[in-house]
């Protein structure tokens, strides 16, 4: 895949089809990647598909102007989808790249399935079904479907639905759904006292720094309502009372539009589970109003639109 | 003074004593993270799997949130509460050589024109125990700014860890006194010294990463108006906070009144030249483009801060490479210019 | 001196055109209902934004109430279809992360609808006395826990 996207790259950079190529870079630490956005013909010999390409590149089309040739996986093409929907995007000025995707390495759950800091590996290569480690010295063997993301378990959607290009064959989805919805499963079995004191733990954590607003490709506000100051919602400093409500506000402005790629919980310096409010909200809204983010390019987005069979219920 | 040594599982008790007359600080989990919190008076097995925290030790001395005062409308004019720190004693054990140079770096700052009575409370009421690092991180880069991984002359008292022992030596006076006010210390041997030598040594070798520094104020002086570089070098940046929160020397911070009728309190929190509010005035923000705000921090943490107070306000401990959510490396900048 | 016992202590965000005339009917209707909600007046239930309701939570209120007009009564047209689902999924989410249902409370209530108005708060507050005062944002919590 890596040589047909490098293929594709410098044939669009060429005809001046596109004015900047988004995709993954080698990372400078050991067995990441880093987004990689180019117009020069010469980087484009860096670009690289492998199982450690975890960034959701839709992100940068809000910021960057102009025509863009952008790699995506299939999450990452359904936030590219949404966008659109939400009229941030044109489709004429996107070259989808798709890259249908097995799943992408979480290297912390890597380092604990091994039992060794990933630090001192020397390289990881993906064979078949596994992934070979190779420390000093030794050589360890982990089935790759152990070491994945959360949110790669039960992806129903891993090649791109909308794209130019299709970098490889397509993959077939993946339905080990309760995997990915583990952690939000067996918190809902907890009580309501339980669950608010695991989030004011958690939240307790929070140094605000915004990483999972920044990184969303939903969150697109010019100016964040944290932003604010007149009226002031919330604080600038981290309490945890306004570090949740921080949270969960923006888990409603992004309800219905996020594609749970999971870099929000992937960029949290402290660890927060973000990810079980955003895919919390993934399956209500799916429940509620039977929409998916991104899988049909001409729906509309799920709150700027009403059916009049909505459910109502809950209203008195 | 001589190098000192305990045996590792003699930790116990030599906390033990310290705990006496200080609050006693280390590595601990909490909440699936490393971070510096009280000791639990007995575990001591930090010292398996301890390579650094998330948050620096600076948010010990300058904490992510801090009341300054609280204030009240009283009957003739407003009642104001001081909340300085405590005059109570800590130790922070198991602090890195990069960590404990930070300190020492925005000392600088913080007891500058204004002294800054919170932060200069801490530092005088504790005491750095550090611990020697044996096997640097894959995004480490002290070596490259004169900071030695295995050694320190910015704690007070500095451990190394030679396998079955924890060798102990003196490095600043309150150190030295503290140490011989201490009990169940032997003397080390010079075969022990040997060995801490040579971890010391091999520590500084294995650091791969590093940082082109030669000629470094002229190359910044002369590339500020290079656009071109710095929005390449941006483009990828989330312009989140991250690598400022992470970051062992950045000290910016904000400071706000929260009040609500006839009370309220004066708050100082971090915040981040990233941010794209930073710079916002009544009539303009200055650094309102990323590239900016990139160009901002690089020249002030190795340009500024230099030319003020004559230390890179960095100390190579890797923690912005580490945490960026997309991989920006400042070795990778600094070394392009 | 005797203990004041807890009364609760909510807020109503009814929508002008209906639910705020239903509740002046009842009062000129001389019907009772309890003095623990104070009222604020919106233009239209799809004017309420998740944050007023989780405010005041944080500020210490014991629970919240919307009101709006009927399904295809809004006065602007869409407003309440626009807040219907908002609604749905705040909802969901407030009870996910452990705030009592009891707390938040939403209704459709007209202009010409005095006793239902009555009737809801009264339900309303006597839901959120059984769930006890807003203890959620309080940072220090004495007496048990």
């Amino acid at each position: 895949m890596e040589n047909r996207l490098k293929e594709e790259a410098r044939k669009l950079l060429k005809e001046g089809k596109v004015d900047y190529i988004v995709g993954y870079g080698n990372g400078t630490v050991k067995f990441r990647t880093s987004p990689l956005i180019t117009n020069k013909e010469e980087d484009i010999e860096s670009l690289v598909i492998n199982p450690f390409i975890a960034n959701n590149l839709s992100r940068y089309p809000t910021e960057i102007k102009g025509k863009l040739g952008i790699v995506v996986k299939g999450c990452d093409s359904r936030s590219l989808v949404s966008l659109m929907q939400d009229n941030k995007v044109n489709r004429d000025d996107m070259v989808i790249l798709g890259v249908p995707c097995e799943g992408v390495v979480d290297i912390k759950k890597l380092g604990e399935q091994i039992g060794a800091d990933i630090d001192q590996a020397k390289e990881i290569d993906k064979e078949g079904d596994n992934l070979i480690v190779q420390m000093d010295g030794s050589k360890k063997t982990v089935p790759f479907r152990d070491v994945i993301f959360d949110k790669c378990f039960g992806c129903e959607y891993p090649t791109p639905l909308e794209y130019d290009i299709l970098l490889g064959s397509e993959v077939s989805p993946r339905i080990e759904i309760e995997k990915s919805l583990k952690k939000i499963k067996e918190f809902e079995d907890t009580d309501a006292p339980e669950r608010w004191r695991y989030w004011k733990e958690q939240f307790s954590k929070c140094i605000r720094c915004y990483a999972c607003r920044n990184v969303c490709p939903a969150c697109f506000c010019e100016r964040c309502f944290v932003d604010v100051n007149i009226p002031q919602w919330i604080t600038t400093y981290g309490s945890w009372q306004d570090n949740l409500v921080f949270q969960l506000i923006r888990t409603l402005h992004v309800a219905g539009r996020c594609s749970d790629c999971g870099e929000c919980e992937r960029s949290c310096p402290v660890g927060i589970p973000l990810r079980s409010l955003q895919r919390k909200m993934v399956e209500e809204v799916k429940g509620l109003f039977n929409h998916e983010t991104g899988v049909d390019k001409d729906a509309f987005p799920v709150f700027t639109h009403y059916e009049a069979t909505d459910p109502e219920e809950f209203i008195k | 003074m001589g190098y000192k040594r305990i045996k590792k599982d003699q930790l116990n008790a030599f906390l033990r004593e310290l705990s006496k007359d200080y609050a006693v600080v280390l590595p601990s989990r909490s909440g699936g993270q490393v971070v510096f919190g009280p000791w639990d008076g007995e575990n001591t097995d930090f010292l398996d799997w301890y390579k650094n925290t998330v948050i620096p030790p600076k948010a010990l001395f300058f904490p992510p949130v801090e009341e300054m005062f609280r204030f009240r409308k009283g009957e003739e004019g407003y009642e104001i509460e001081e909340l300085m720190p405590d005059k109570g004693q800590q130790i922070i054990f198991g602090i890195r050589p990069c960590d404990a140079r930070a300190l020492k770096i925005i000392d600088m700052l913080f007891a500058d024109t204004y002294r800054d009575p919170y932060y200069l409370r801490r530092r005088e009421n504790s005491l750095l125990i550090g611990l020697g690092c044996n096997e640097p991180c894959d995004t480490c880069f002290c070596a490259s700014l004169d900071i030695s991984p295995g050694q320190s002359e910015d704690v007070d008292i500095l451990c190394t860890d030679t396998g079955e022992d924890l060798l102990i030596e003196a490095i600043s006076d309150k150190g030295g006194n503290l140490l011989s006010r201490m009990s169940g210390l032997s003397d080390a041997g010079s075969e022990e010294e040997s060995k801490a030598r040579e971890l010391r040594k091999s520590a500084k070798e294995r650091i791969t990463r590093e940082i082109n520094l030669s000629g470094l104020q002229e190359r910044m002086r002369s590339n500020f108006e290079n656009r071109a570089y710095w929005e390449k070098v941006s483009k990828k940046c989330m312009a989140c906070g991250i690598c400022t929160y992470v970051c062992p020397t950045c000290h910016c911070f904000d400071i706000n009144d929260e009040n609500r009728k006839k009370e309220g309190k004066r708050v100082r929190n971090w915040d981040s030249c990233k941010f794209p509010l930073f710079t916002r005035m009544p009539m303009e923000n200055p650094r309102h483009e990323k590239w900016r705000r990139m160009r901002q921090r690089y020249h002030h943490k190795f340009e500024y801060y230099p030319m003020n107070f004559g230390a890179i306000a960095c100390t190579g401990c890797g923690r912005c490479i580490r945490e960026c959510p997309v991989n920006v490396d400042v070795t990778e900048i600094i070394g392009g210019i | 001196m005797e203990e004041t016992k807890w009364e609760p202590k909510v807020v109503g965000f009814l929508c002008h055109w209906c639910s705020y005339a239903g509740a002046d009917l009842t009062g000129s209707a001389r019907m009772e209902y309890p003095h623990n909600i104070r009222i604020i007046r919106v233009p239209c239930s799809g004017r309420i934004d998740p944050m007023f309701i989780l405010r005041a939570l944080q500020n210490g209120l014991d629970g919240v109430l919307v009101s709006g007009c009927h399904p295809g009564d809004c006065h602007y047209q869409s407003g309440n279809f626009h807040a219907r689902r908002k609604f749905a999924v705040t909802r969901k989410l407030l009870e996910y992360v452990g705030i009592e249902p009891e707390r938040v409370q939403f209704s459709w209530v007209a202009a010409s609808e005095g006793p239902k108005m009555a009737q809801v708060v009264k339900e309303f507050v006597e839901g959120v006395r059984k769930v006890g005062p807003n203890r959620l944002f309080k940072d220090e919590i004495r007496d048990g826990e």
